[in-house]
C-alpha cells in the first residue's frame, strides 16, 4: 500500500517536472530561438571552413530549398544546380501552405535556405515579417520590370498567369472577355479555382475588382459559376467536361494538359490579367547562406532560365522567350498595385466564395 | 505473491507515463503555448476571441451532426456484416476479413476523387448510363457525403463488431431458446446488451475519427459548401498569416468533445461490460441460413462491395488507365502509359513505395508493442494515474492530425540540438507511432473487456509468475486484438497524407506525398496508377500475412 502510494506520488512529481520543461521550452520560444539560432550559425561557419577548401563551393556542400509544385522543374532546377556547383540540394516540395506551415514550425532551428512561393503577394508578406536576406543576383540587370523588389529580397525567377481555360469539346473555340462571362451562352459552364486556396487566382480576384468592382464577378456568379477547390480540383473540372470553362485558372498546368493532347485551349481575357511572379527567397537564417546565393544565382542562369519556359512558366528574364506559350508581352495586363491588393485579397476571396456558394452543389 | 506483481506494475506504469508524457504531452504543450501566449506573455483574451468567433458555432453544429449521422449509418452497413462474418458459415471465408479493408486502406481523398469523377456532371456513370444525368444533384449534398464518410470508416465498426460477437458464446443464445425467447427477444435480451460495450467502443472510434478527418470534407464537402470544423483548423494552420495558436485553440474544442464522448463510452463500457472469455468451455453453433437467407446474404456482401469498393475503384482504375482525360470512357483512350511512367520516369515511385513500406512496418509494430503495454499497465493498475495516461494514450486520436503534427515539430525542432531527430526518417516513424498508437490501444482494451479475471486467478492458483500468465494466458486471448491494431496502423500509417506532407525530410517522398505532387503537377492519371499499386500491394501483404499466420496457428 504504501509502495504504490510512493510510486503515485512520484510518478507525479516527474510528470510535472517533465511538463514544466517542455512548457518553458514551447512559451520561452522567443528568446531561446534567437540565441540558439545564433549558435547555429556559428556552428554553420565553422564547419564549412574545411569544406570551402576541399571544393570550389562554399557552406558544408548542400542548399535547403523549399518549392512548390510543378514538381518536374523542381527536381530538374535541383539536379542542374548541383551538376554545375557540386552542391546538394535538399528539397522539400510542397503547396504554398505546407511551405509556410514547416517555415513557422522550424522557427527555433530553422532549416531551410532559399524558399520558393508560387505567388508574389505571398512573398511579399515574408519581407513585411522581415525574414529575407537581401542580394543582387548575378544577370540582375536581365530581370522583368518590377519582377525584383525595390530592396532586392524577392527574385521573380518564373511568373504565371491567370486566363480562362476552356474545354474544347464543349467551347470549339472561345475569346469572351471577363464581362461577357456572365452571357447566357456560358450558363452553368463556368468554374473558378478556390481564390482562398489558389493564391493566383486569390491576386486576380483582388487586381480585377479594384480596377473594375464587383459587377463582373457577380454577373459569373449568377450565371451559375461553381468553386470545384483548388487549382488542381479546378482544372479537373474543366478536363473532365463536367464544366466548360475556368475562370481565372493558372495557365502552366493547362499548357502541359494542352501539350498532351487533352482537348482544352487557353487565352488571356482582352479585359487583362495579373502576372504574378514566382519569388525565390533567400531567408536571413539560412544556415548555408553562400549556397543560398549561389542558387539564386543558378536560378537566373540561361540553363535554369530554360527550363522555367519548358515547364510552360513565364521566364524571370526578358531576354529568354518561350515557344510553347504565350509570351509575356502578348498578355494583357492589369497593372497590380501589391500593397492595396494585399489588403483587400482575403476580403474578396472570401467574397467570391459568398457569391458562389448556391452553385455548388 | 501479490505485492510483488503490484509495484511492478506500478513502474511500468510510471515509465510509459513518462514516455507518454514525452512523446504526446510535450509537443501539444508545444502548440497549445502558441495559444495562449503571443510576445512572451500569457493573452488569453486573444484565444477567446479566436474561439467566440460566430462562424465557428455552425461549424462545430456541422462536424457534430456529421459525427452522428457518420456512427449511424456505418452502424447499419457493419451490423449486419459482422453477424454474417461471426454468427455463421461465412466466418470461414477469412478473405472477406481483408476485403472489407480496402474501403479503409484507400486515402479518403483519392475515395473522394472517385465519387466525384463517377458522379459529377459527365462524370464516367453519365458516360457509361447518359439516363442518369441530373443524378449528380442527389450526390453533392450532405447525404452523399455521409454516405462516402460511411463507407470510408465502416470498417472500424465491423472489426470491433465481429471480434465481439465472436466471443459470445452460443449457449448463452440457447438459454434464451430454451425459456422461449423468439430470434427478435433473444437479439434484443441477450445479444444487444452482451454488445453494448464493445459497440460504445466502435462507436467512439468512428465518431472521433470523421470529426477529426480532413479529406474527404476538404475535397467532398468543400464542394457542397459543407464546412467542418477540420477545415477551419486546417486553414488556420496553413493559410498565410499562418495562426497555429488560432488552430490549438480551435481543436481544444474538438478534443473537449471527443473527451466528453470518451467518458460516456467508458461509463457505457463499464457499466455493460461482460466477462465473456472465462475458463469455461465456449463453443459457437453456427446460426443455419436458409437458401433464400443464403442469397440475401450474399447479396448484401455483394451490394456493400460494390458501393465500398466497386464505385470508388472503377474510377480510381479506369482514370490510370484513360489517355487523355478529356475524351473519356471512349474505344482507343486507354494505356498503360502511367504504370510504366511510375518506374521509368525517374526512381522517385519506387523510393516513394520503399519509404511507404518502411514507415507502416516499423510504425505498427511500435504501436503494437507499446500500445499492448500501455493497455495492460493500465489494467494492471490501481493508482489514479491509469485513467490519465489511457486518456493521454487515446488523445492523438481526438486531435486533428495537423495539430499534433505541428505540435510535433515545433518540439523536436526546438529540442533539435539535445537529440538531433527533426529532419530524418526517425521522426517520421515518431510522429506516425504518437499519432496511431490509440488504433492499439482501442482493439486491445475492446479485447480484455471480454476476457474474464477468474482466469488470470486460475493461473495464479496454478503458481504461474505473473510472466508465466502473460504469456500463456493473457497474451494468446488478446492476441487477435494486437493483430488488429496492427493491420489498422499498418493501413493507415501506409496511406497517411497530411503528417508526411508536413514532416517529411528533404528529399523524401512516401506515396501519398508522390500521389499528391503529380496530382498538382497535372497528372493525375499518374497518380491514379500508384494508388491502385498501393492498394493491391497493401491488399496482399495483409492476405499473405493472413494466411501465414492461420497456417502456423494450425501447426500448434
Amino acid at each position: 500500500m504504501n509502495c504504490k502510494k510512493m510510486m503515485t506520488s512520484l510518478t507525479a512529481a516527474a510528470l510535472c517536472v517533465s511538463l514544466a520543461a517542455c512548457g518553458s521550452t514551447g512559451a520561452a520560444s522567443g528568446a531561446a530561438a534567437s540565441s540558439e539560432s545564433t549558435a547555429a550559425e556559428s556552428a554553420a561557419t565553422s564547419e564549412a571552413a574545411p569544406a570551402e577548401s576541399a571544393a570550389e563551393t562554399t557552406g558544408s556542400g548542400k542548399v535547403t530549398v523549399y518549392m512548390p509544385s510543378p514538381a518536374g522543374l523542381a527536381d530538374k532546377l535541383a539536379e542542374g544546380f548541383t551538376a554545375k556547383t557540386g552542391i546538394e540540394v535538399e528539397q522539400f516540395q510542397g503547396t504554398t501552405g505546407e511551405i509556410l506551415a514547416r517555415l513557422e514550425a522550424e522557427q527555433a532551428n530553422p532549416v531551410a535556405d532559399v524558399v520558393i512561393l508560387a505567388s508574389w503577394s505571398d512573398g511579399l508578406s515574408m519581407k513585411a515579417d522581415g525574414q529575407l536576406e537581401s542580394y543582387t543576383p548575378t544577370n540582375a540587370d536581365k530581370i522583368v520590370d518590377g519582377w525584383i523588389d525595390a530592396d532586392n529580397e524577392l527574385f521573380g525567377y518564373s511568373a504565371s498567369a491567370v486566363g480562362v481555360i476552356y474545354n474544347t469539346t464543349v467551347f470549339p473555340t472561345m475569346d469572351a472577355d471577363w464581362s461577357e462571362l456572365g452571357n447566357a451562352e456560358y450558363k452553368d459552364q463556368l468554374a473558378i479555382p478556390d481564390p482562398e486556396k489558389s493564391g493566383a487566382c486569390k491576386d486576380f480576384v483582388a487586381g480585377y475588382v479594384t480596377n473594375n468592382g464587383w459587377t463582373d464577378f457577380e454577373a459569373m456568379a449568377a450565371n451559375g459559376m461553381k468553386v470545384p477547390g483548388a487549382n488542381k480540383a479546378a482544372l479537373e473540372a474543366v478536363t473532365t467536361g463536367e464544366v466548360g470553362a475556368l475562370v481565372a485558372g493558372v495557365d502552366y498546368n493547362a499548357y502541359s494538359s494542352k501539350a498532351k493532347g487533352e482537348p482544352i485551349d487557353i487565352y488571356y481575357p482582352a479585359g487583362g490579367t495579373v502576372v504574378n511572379p514566382r519569388p525565390a527567397m533567400i531567408l536571413k537564417t539560412a544556415p548555408n547562406m553562400d549556397n543560398a546565393k549561389a542558387f539564386v544565382d543558378y536560378l537566373f542562369s540561361d540553363e535554369a532560365q530554360e527550363l522555367v519556359a519548358k515547364a510552360y512558366l513565364l521566364p524571370g528574364r526578358s531576354d529568354v522567350k518561350c515557344d510553347s506559350r504565350s509570351n509575356l508581352e502578348d498578355i494583357p495586363q492589369i497593372k497590380p498595385d501589391w500593397e492595396k491588393m494585399m489588403a483587400e485579397a482575403s476580403e474578396d476571396s472570401a467574397k467570391v466564395n459568398e457569391l458562389c456558394s448556391a452553385n455548388n452543389g | 505473491m501479490k505485492k510483488m506483481i503490484r509495484p511492478r506494475r506500478e513502474l511500468l506504469l510510471a515509465v510509459l507515463a513518462l514516455l507518454l508524457v514525452f512523446l504526446i504531452v510535450c509537443p501539444v504543450v508545444s502548440i497549445f503555448a502558441k495559444a495562449v501566449i503571443y510576445d512572451g506573455r500569457l493573452d488569453l483574451y486573444r484565444t477567446w476571441q479566436t474561439l467566440s468567433q460566430s462562424e465557428n458555432a455552425q461549424m462545430i453544429a456541422n462536424s457534430l451532426l456529421l459525427g452522428v449521422l457518420v456512427v449511424l449509418l456505418s452502424t447499419v452497413i457493419a451490423a449486419p456484416l459482422a453477424y454474417l462474418f461471426s454468427r455463421t458459415k461465412f466466418a470461414k471465408y477469412r478473405v472477406f476479413d481483408i476485403i472489407f479493408m480496402i474501403p479503409f486502406m484507400t486515402p479518403p481523398y483519392i475515395a473522394s476523387m472517385g465519387w466525384i469523377l463517377f458522379m459529377q456532371k459527365k462524370g464516367l456513370l453519365q458516360q457509361l448510363i447518359p439516363a442518369a444525368a441530373g443524378s449528380e444533384n442527389v450526390f453533392f449534398t450532405l447525404g452523399g457525403l455521409v454516405m462516402v464518410m460511411s463507407l470510408h470508416v465502416f470498417p472500424f465498426m465491423l472489426t470491433i463488431l465481429k471480434n465481439a460477437m465472436l466471443n459470445i458464446p452460443s449457449s448463452l443464445e440457447e438459454a434464451g431458446a430454451v425459456f422461449g425467447a423468439g430470434f427478435g427477444a433473444r437479439l434484443r435480451k441477450v445479444f444487444l446488451p452482451l454488445l453494448s460495450g464493445n459497440y460504445a467502443i466502435g462507436a467512439l472510434l468512428v465518431f472521433v475519427k470523421t470529426l477529426s478527418e480532413y479529406g474527404t470534407p476538404a475535397t467532398l464537402g468543400k464542394r457542397i459548401g459543407f464546412e467542418v470544423f477540420t477545415t477551419e483548423i486546417h486553414r488556420h494552420a496553413t493559410v498565410a498569416p499562418i495562426d497555429f495558436g488560432g488552430s490549438a485553440a480551435l481543436s481544444s474544442v474538438l478534443v473537449g468533445i471527443c473527451l466528453c464522448m470518451w467518458f460516456l463510452q467508458n461509463y457505457i463500457t463499464t457499466r455493460k461490460s461482460y466477462n465473456l472469455v472465462s475458463g469455461k468451455g465456449s463453443r459457437r453453433v453456427e446460426q443455419k441460413l436458409s437458401h433464400s437467407a443464403t442469397a440475401a446474404a450474399w447479396g448484401y456482401i455483394v451490394l456493400v462491395l460494390a458501393v465500398a469498393v466497386g464505385i470508388p475503384y472503377f474510377s480510381v482504375i479506369s482514370t490510370s488507365l484513360i489517355n487523355l482525360r478529356g475524351y473519356g470512357l471512349t474505344p482507343g483512350n486507354f494505356t498503360l502509359a502511367h504504370y510504366a511512367e511510375l518506374f521509368t520516369e525517374n526512381t522517385k515511385g519506387i523510393s516513394a513505395l520503399k519509404n511507404s513500406i518502411f514507415l507502416a512496418v516499423t510504425s505498427a509494430t511500435i504501436c503494437a508493442v507499446l500500445g499492448t503495454l500501455l493497455v495492460l499497465a493500465v489494467r494492471g493498475s490501481r493508482s489514479r494515474l491509469r485513467k490519465v495516461v489511457e486518456a493521454i494514450g487515446l488523445l492523438p486520436e481526438m486531435l486533428p492530425g495537423i495539430v499534433l503534427v505541428i505540435g510535433i515539430m515545433l518540439f523536436w525542432n526546438q529540442i533539435y540540438h539535445v537529440l538531433p531527430l527533426y529532419n530524418t526518417m526517425g521522426i517520421m516513424v515518431l510522429a506516425y507511432v504518437v499519432l496511431f498508437l490509440p488504433y492499439t490501444v482501442q482493439y486491445v482494451t475492446s479485447s480484455f473487456t471480454q476476457i474474464s479475471d477468474s482466469l488470470i486467478a486460475a493461473g495464479r492458483v496454478f503458481g504461474g509468475k505473473p510472466l508465466y500468465i502473460l504469456r500463456h494466458i493473457t497474451l494468446p486471448l488478446i492476441s487477435p486484438g494486437i493483430a488488429t491494431g496492427w493491420m489498422m496502423t499498418f493501413i493507415i500509417a501506409f496511406r497517411e497524407l497530411v503528417t508526411a506532407s508536413l514532416i517529411a525530410p528533404p528529399n523524401t517522398l512516401v506515396v501519398s506525398t508522390y500521389i499528391m505532387r503529380e496530382f498538382e503537377q497535372g497528372s493525375v492519371s499518374v497518380g491514379m496508377a500508384m494508388a491502385v499499386l498501393c492498394v493491391l500491394f497493401t491488399t496482399t501483404a495483409l492476405l499473405a500475412l493472413n494466411a501465414a499466420i492461420d497456417r502456423s496457428s494450425k501447426r500448434e
